[in-house]
């Protein structure tokens, strides 16, 4: 059986490019175009996977990131970060947030920075679930 | 303290001595001598407070002992005892400095009054020595005031961080500091009383003073100013510095002028606007590499998805990527233009238009998008405005830029339980502008994002915004002698108002 993929960015732009890699290489895409409608969707849909970018209205890339990492019924969904922010940036950003709010976060296992040539970005998702 | 002792001089030794017993009984202490010249050296070894000397007497008479008594001492009392009619001794006694006289022969009760007299004399002269002392002795104190007074001024002057410098009325100087030196390079000892103002100064700062001198009565304190010194030695040094005219019963006494070096804060300030700008412009170009990145992404994503739509021959695929494409082209083209506003002065094209026309334009082009982001747009125009002269464009894209941040201000909103709108009004105001109001109740911002607004690159919308828009509709309305006023308040809204001159056509085409 296919596997599913969802992506959350706001730029429609994006969601058709990343959307077109995926059904390109045999996964069924899911849409979500902010991180609260992500989260929602995580949750009912429970992807195999999760492509997201960070700057986003409506709960942004580096809180669901943060969700994702610490809820311990979706701990397990593999997460490609796909965004046009430096990792430095985002790592700088959870960094504080774990001062901020305790614990830590580990980082992210592919961070993808934009734009990526759709063979890259295939063969992250690839990677993540053969 | 009292005058009590008496001498007697009579060469009658008998009056002396029943002279000598009336006044021992009234408590003084008596000496006595029978001539002139025992009378002087009892005088000179006994120094009695009051000499009672006989005028007749053979040998040193009365006349010769008060003469040489008064060389002695010019303050002590003699009364003469003389006879009757004697005129011309009493004269001669009296400019010899006699302070009484009695008749012979002596009562009792006339020489004493004559010695009350002489006694109330010692004591008024002894008073007035007592004043005088005390007086020098305040004057000393006094002056020791007003030289340690003066030391201190001194003192201050000298060691002031500011340099002082006063002249007289003859625009000598007078005052002139170390600081003062070292500010003009001219040694203390060459300037203090031996410079006038046009040696010190530059023609033009001289004139400045010197008029400064001439016109002002009244005020006689000048603002702190700035300026630049030029030092006879060549050297430029900015100052701020102030003076004061001095008058003295309306008359011109002279000026004192404070200057403080500005040298290093200068620097400071400069350094401080270059650092700002290479900030500026470093925050400009990652703003902008960051829009142009994003317009490349969606560049890249509808190539790509362009390409997978011809080789599957799906035209849906093909009409998604193109429109990606189609609209990045656009963010391309609006970038261009809201650069080149930017960068270049530009005259607004002012011509008859119809601001509530314009504003409806605008809304039709958003529309769609806000009614796809479930943001709905509602109008209150004030249809008084009718035609103005103006310039069309200003209008329709500083509308454009406030719609489309409000729009973005409600789509960005996390609060997603509200109904969002934006209401565009127009109405005149009392001070003759016409105003183009946007209120939306989207996110709003906090004060630090507000104090930002019209900074270049400043974008709250992550990598969306090029940072340009309200800077670019900041100008296009300060250009048009406009002014854009803000309220906004972080989860309940934003209001953006432009303010344009309100100018009617010619009286005849309005309607």
């Amino acid at each position: 059986m296919s596997k599913k993929v969802l992506v959350v960015d706001d730029d429609p732009d994006v969601r058709s490019f990343v959307v077109t890699v995926l059904e390109e290489n045999q996964y069924i895409p899911l849409v979500a175009q902010d991180g609260v409608e992500g989260l929602e969707m995580i949750e009912k849909e429970q992807p195999d996977l999760v492509i997201l970018d960070v700057l986003m209205p409506r709960g942004s890339g580096i809180r669901l990131y943060r969700k994702l990492r610490t809820d311990e019924n979706l701990k397990h969904i593999p997460i490609i970060m796909f965004t046009g922010i430096a990792l430095r940036s985002f790592l700088k950003s959870q960094k504080v947030l774990d001062e901020f709010k305790g614990g830590e976060v580990p980082e992210p296992d592919i961070y993808l920075e934009k734009p990526v040539e759709p063979e890259e970005l295939a063969a992250a998702v690839k990677k993540k679930l053969g | 303290m009292s005058a009590n002792k008496i001498l007697i001089v009579d060469d009658e030794e008998i009056i002396v001595k029943l002279l000598a017993m009336s006044l021992r009984s009234d408590g003084y202490e008596i000496v006595t001598a029978n001539s002139g010249e025992q009378g002087l050296e009892v005088f000179k070894s006994e120094s009695p407070d009051i000499v009672v000397t006989d005028i007749k007497m053979p040998g040193m008479d009365g006349l010769e002992l008060l003469k040489k008594i008064k060389e002695i001492d010019s303050e002590k009392e003699v009364i003469i005892v003389t006879g009757h009619g004697d005129i011309d001794s009493t004269i001669t006694a009296l400019q010899y400095g006699a302070s009484d006289f009695i008749n012979k022969p002596v009562r009792d009760e006339a020489l004493a009054i004559a010695l009350e007299r002489a006694k109330a004399k010692i004591a008024i002269r002894k008073k007035l020595e007592e004043y005088t002392e005390n007086l020098e002795i305040k004057i000393a104190e006094a002056t020791e005031e007003i030289r340690r007074k003066s030391n201190f001024q001194r003192l201050l002057i000298k060691s002031s961080n500011d340099a002082i410098v006063a002249f007289d009325h003859d625009w000598k100087v007078v005052v002139y500091n170390p600081e003062a030196a070292s500010m003009f390079g001219e040694a203390v000892k060459d300037v203090r009383n031996k410079m006038t103002i046009d040696d010190l100064y530059t023609p033009k700062i001289a004139k400045i003073f010197k008029s400064q001198a001439k016109e002002d009565k009244q005020q006689s304190t000048l603002p702190w100013k700035e300026n630049i010194i030029n030092t006879k030695d060549g050297r430029q040094i900015p100052v701020r510095y102030t003076s004061n005219v001095l008058y003295k019963k309306g008359e011109f006494v002279g000026t004192v002028s404070f200057f403080q070096d500005l040298t290093e804060i200068k620097r400071l300030e400069k350094e401080l606007v270059q650092s700002e700008r290479l900030a500026a412009v470093g925050q400009t170009i990652s703003g902008l590499a960051h829009y142009v990145k994003n317009i490349l992404i969606g560049l890249k994503g509808g190539s790509y998805v362009v390409d997978v739509g011809i080789q599957k021959n799906n035209t849906d695929k093909f009409k998604t990527g193109w429109d990606a494409i189609k609209k990045n082209i656009k963010r391309v083209g609006d970038l261009t233009q809201d650069l080149l506003t930017y960068s270049k002065q530009r005259e607004p094209e002012f011509e008859e238009c119809m601001p509530n026309d314009i504003a409806n334009e605008v809304i039709e082009l958003v529309k769609d998008v806000a009614e796809s982001n479930g943001v709905l747009i509602s109008k209150e125009f004030d249809n008084s405005i009718g035609k103005v002269i103006a310039d069309p464009q200003t209008i329709h894209r500083s509308l454009l830029n406030l719609i489309n941040n409000a729009l973005d201000a409600c789509i960005d909103d996390e609060d997603i339980s509200k109904k969002h709108g934006i209401k565009v009004k127009t109405y005149k105001d009392k001070n003759n502008y016409f105003c183009l109001e946007v209120k939306d109740n989207g996110c709003g911002m906090d004060e630090d994002a507000q104090k930002q607004l019209f900074n270049p690159m400043f974008s709250s919308k992550g990598g969306k915004g090029t940072g340009l828009g309200l800077l670019v509709t900041g100008k296009l309305i300060e250009e048009h002698k406009g002014v854009i006023e803000t309220e906004t308040s972080k989860g309940i809204g934003s209001t953006f108002r432009i303010k344009l001159p309100l100018e009617k056509p010619n009286a005849v085409d309005e309607d």
